[in-house]
């Protein structure tokens, strides 16, 4: 069991770490996979890069679960981090437990991270897709897959944000500059929150604690039916999947990484030292993958999910036509246990109708006390106003 | 018995001329050591995103527009999957939904007259890496400098019937891809190969037949025995059903003349393509669209009849200028600073094309400045420098950058004006020489050439042979 | 999904599962059939698929050479290399 994977001196201050997706060049980056074990990268990611230029110091690089596509970390290689009684504690959550680790900086492909800090004093940004580089990030989901920030409290959060977030020529998908300025700027204070009922009902997570706490900072809320925002978890988990197995097939154990020892010709090497290195999770995810993309399928699975994934966004459109943020539970257990995971290893791919929300359309989402809230594109500062003043009212 | 008609679709992929590769910064050149082009990127490690090389779109777009296709103003990207250990990343980035080009047409000329060759369509990828196989210790060797090299596709309409069509095309498409410079498309090099898809049928008849694929043709030769083979081998199928025909990819052997089944992967079928994630839509608009436009050449043809109605050269030298666009530029360039094409066309056709098939390059490398060649020109037409000493000032432009006029100067092969000069050295020559004089003075007319080329010899040849002569010829008729 | 077209599928993905490894995915697959039904009931017949999720075009770079990466650092953490290539066992065409 393991929290960091690797780690800098601890005398250093101004720390942040980063999740074990994100390159560095002084540590090995992993992936939480046997494929990677000790994968030095040549170069650095852009956000690792900023952060030391701002004057950051690298703690070190926390566990991630295979490929970051588990439930909280349970099919990392390195192990699953638990606590005593057995609850699943994700690996970021524990790295920040008695640490002056200011962030840690995690790429967020399907929600792990929000359910690491679900039950923890632990704050979550996902910033606008396009709006932090994901340069030098261990691709995974590229269409959704975002740069995350965990902190103690907003104004972390944003001082993270403020150094990481800015175009990058080096990730075709940035946004320029002055779009992403002019975007925020223009970004409206949250004063209404639509919360989503249905998804609170299959949650153990109900919606009165979240309500009363935005109500006593003078935000409005009200119920809606998700309705074909609930679908997202079932979209998610075929782009997601088509992808992964499009992203991990370069690892073969023919230029870097992992090769078996027992194999005589090239399909064996491949077959062998994949087969050897890889997760069942991560296999099971390739296997579904290769099958949404086969031409027999392409049209009514892949296709498919990318124009549900419009009409997600439209639906998001006219919810925010009246609204200015959603309110969900991250998940539908307040605490996962290593038992559920050991039951049900695809626990992930359920889950994910919580988180893909957000995901699958690349909108920003903060997370507090097991509550997403999901504003506009670029509304990543009226998130954090809007978290500030609850912070500040201790609610 | 049967007659059979033969039909053909060709898939061409043309190394696109960029410097750097289609996806990341490093060098597309050929001829690196083994794996010194390459970066994160090009070996399969992750975390490098792709961004589109401009110059890629922008030789697709010219590809398409000397093909007479239309532009997707908005194209996209795709990514292919299969394993192979010339692929890096177990992906090949290509274009599937939203190719650069589509609907185009080829104008061929073969013996049977002219014919148009339908165009589907004209994709940009990648380039996959090289395999070098060691016998000795029984493995293969990975390469990937060749990994990400920009790559257009041009995809043909089953519109071709013969071997000697396919040459046709395949010579037409060459000339046109390199006369705008989209590609040098030198087969021995690989930076032009094709696949040809083959089936054959009973002629008039509107099915078709079991259709074979030979991959990676590339020499023209070998594309023609190769189709004869496949010909053959299929007539002799279908009359003596001395095997059964499947649809298959097969490679061609030269050596032994025959064509055989491929058993790899890369045939496995169903690549499982997607739209990249990673790179967004590409929109052509207006202004990029005729800037490009606007760069385009006349077409060999155009500029050859132009050559000889407007500039007056004979049709054979117009034909050999307008094998290469180096030629071509060359000519227009010189013949536009010294104002005499005919002169141009005798200089390029009689001496740079020998000089350069000494040093074994082809047309397309000349890189001669021909506002200079022009300079050259005028120089010998204004008698300023003789015909002989142009000749080795030429030369030397040839490799280096030199100005004529001063390089002449500096070098003493500027002819003299100065007939004092000029006639003290004849007066000395005719003294040492009294025999030629007495000979010449017997009758002997030929005398005097000897008299003449000594003169030369001691001017450097910076004389005006004219001039020479008269003055020669009254010395000696005064000795 | 029957266990023979299960065995297809780990081939061209280059992954060999065991029987009982097997059960588990078949179980996952059907499981994803409801994911399936459920998107089915989304009409997008008239939809346009989304690709991408910022309305973008993409950025595009000059056509200039740069070398960053030696050969040798490349190859450092490569399972077997000779003489500047990576080696694979030989590939019979």
């Amino acid at each position: 069991m393991k929290t960091f994977i690797n780690k800098t001196d601890s005398k250093l201050t101004n720390l942040v770490a980063f999740d074990d997706m994100i390159l560095t060049t002084e540590l090995p980056t992993t992936a939480g996979s046997k494929m990677l074990d000790g994968y030095v990268s040549l170069f650095e990611a852009e956000v690792v890069n900023k952060l030391k230029k701002a004057g950051y110091n690298l703690a070190g690089k926390v566990n991630v679960g295979e490929f970051n596509v588990d439930l909280m970390g349970e099919t990392s290689y390195f192990g699953a981090v638990t606590d005593e009684s057995g609850n699943l504690v994700g690996a970021i959550s524990e790295v920040m437990k008695d640490t002056d680790i200011v962030a840690t900086i995690a790429v967020d492909v399907n929600g792990a991270q929000r359910r690491a800090v679900m039950a923890t004093d632990l704050v979550y940004l996902k910033p606008t897709y396009g709006t932090v580089s994901r340069f030098g990030i261990i691709p995974t989901a590229c269409s959704g897959e975002s740069v995350c920030v965990i902190a103690r409290n907003a104004s972390d959060l944003e001082k993270i944000l403020n150094v990481i977030a800015g175009h990058d020529d080096k990730d075709g998908t940035s946004i320029d500059d002055s779009r992403m300025n002019s975007e925020k700027a223009s970004a409206k204070a949250i004063e209404k929150v639509a919360f989503l009922k249905d998804m609170f009902a299959i949650s153990e997570k109900d919606a009165c604690e979240a309500k009363k706490a935005l109500e006593s900072v003078g935000v409005a809320t009200a119920d809606i039916d998700s309705g074909v925002l609930s679908k997202a978890g079932s979209a998610w988990n075929i782009l997601m999947s088509a992808e992964l197995t499009n992203n991990v097939s370069r690892y073969d154990g023919v230029k870097f990484g992992y090769r078996s020892s027992n194999y005589t010709n090239i399909d064996e090497l491949y077959t062998n030292s994949r087969t050897e290195a890889f997760g069942e999770l991560l296999k099971t995810a390739i296997l579904y993958g290769s099958e949404v993309l086969s031409t027999n399928n392409y049209d009514k699975m892949y296709d498919k999910s990318l124009r549900v994934r419009r009409v997600i966004s439209e639906a998001m459109d006219s919810i925010f036509a009246e609204y200015d943020a959603i309110a969900l539970p991250v998940a539908s257990k307040k605490v996962f246990t290593a038992k559920d995971v050991a039951d049900n290893a695809y626990l992930a791919y359920e889950e994910s109708r919580f988180t893909a929300i957000s995901t699958i359309v690349g909108l920003p989402t903060i997370v507090k006390c097991g509550y997403q809230i999901i504003g506009r594109a670029f509304a990543e500062n009226a998130l954090l106003d809007l978290l500030r003043k609850i912070e500040k009212e201790g609610a | 018995m049967t007659k059979y008609e033969t039909v053909i679709g060709l898939e061409v992929h043309v190394e696109l001329a960029t410097k750097s590769k289609i996806f990341c910064s490093c060098s597309a050149e050929f001829g690196a050591e083994q794996n010194e082009s390459v970066c994160p990127a090009c070996c399969g490690m992750p975390g490098m995103l792709p961004i589109v090389n401009k110059k890629v779109v922008e030789l697709g777009m010219t590809a398409g527009m000397m093909l007479n296709c239309d532009i997707n103003r908005v194209t996209t990207f795709d990514k292919k999957n299969y394993y192979y250990p010339d692929l890096p990343t177990s992906y090949q980035t290509t274009q599937l939904f939203a190719p650069i080009c589509v609907n185009g047409t080829v104008e061929i000329t073969t013996s049977k007259g002219t014919k148009n060759v339908r165009i589907k369509q004209i994709h940009m990828e990648e380039d996959a890496g090289k395999l070098v196989h060691d016998d000795w210790t029984d493995t293969s060797l990975v390469d990937f400098n060749r990994t990400s090299v920009p790559l257009c596709e041009i995809v043909s309409q089953p519109d071709l019937s013969s071997a000697e069509e396919v040459v046709a095309y395949l010579e037409r498409l060459r000339s046109l891809l390199r006369f705008a410079k989209v590609s040098d498309c030198r087969m021995e090099q690989g930076s032009m190969r094709c696949d040809v898809n083959l089936s054959i049928r009973p002629e008039g008849s509107d099915k078709l037949g079991v259709r074979t694929e030979i991959k990676n043709m590339n020499s023209i030769s070998a594309i023609t025995r190769a189709i004869e083979y496949e010909v053959a081998r299929h007539i002799d199928a279908l009359e003596t059903g001395s095997e059964e025909l499947v649809q298959e990819t097969r490679r061609w052997d030269d050596i032994k003349g025959k064509s055989y089944a491929m058993r790899n992967k890369e045939t496995a079928g169903d690549y499982r393509y997607f739209p990249d994630p990673n790179i967004m839509p590409i929109v052509i608009d207006d202004e990029w669209y005729d800037s490009v436009k606007k760069t385009l050449p006349e077409f060999p043809e155009v500029k050859k009849a132009r050559y000889v109605d407007k500039l007056g050269l004979t049709e054979y030298d117009a034909d050999q200028l307008t094998r290469s666009r180096a030629l071509c530029d060359c000519f227009e360039s010189a013949s536009a600073t010294c104002g005499m094409p005919k002169e141009v066309a005798n200089w390029l056709i009689s001496d740079v094309m020998k000089m350069l098939n000494k040093k074994s390059m082809t047309f397309d490398m000349l890189s001669l400045d021909g506002n200079k060649l022009g300079q050259l020109i005028k120089l010998v037409e204004d008698g300023k420098v003789s015909r002989a000493n142009a000749k080795k000032i030429l030369s030397i432009m040839f490799d280096e950058d030199i100005n004529p006029e001063e390089y002449a100067e500096k070098n003493g092969y500027i002819v003299s004006n100065d007939t004092d000069q000029i006639a003290s050295i004849i007066s000395a020559v005719v003294a040492g020489d009294p025999k030629a004089v007495a000979d010449y003075k017997s009758g002997k007319e030929k005398a005097i050439m000897s008299l003449f080329g000594k003169c030369m010899r001691e001017l450097k040849g910076n004389c005006d042979p004219q001039v020479l002569k008269e003055l020669l010829i009254d010395i000696v008729n005064k000795a | 999904m029957e266990k023979e077209y299960l065995i297809k599928l780990e081939k061209v993905n280059e992954l060999r599962l065991e029987d009982a490894e097997r059960e588990n995915v078949l179980a996952f697959f059907e499981k994803r059939a409801e994911d399936l039904a459920s998107l089915e009931e989304v009409e997008t017949s008239n939809i346009t698929r989304m690709v991408h999720v910022m309305p973008i075009t993409a950025g595009i770079r000059e056509d200039v050479a740069i070398k960053k990466f030696e050969r040798d650092d490349l190859q450092k953490g490569a399972p077997e290399t000779t003489d500047g290539y990576w080696q694979v066992p030989r590939l019979v065409e």
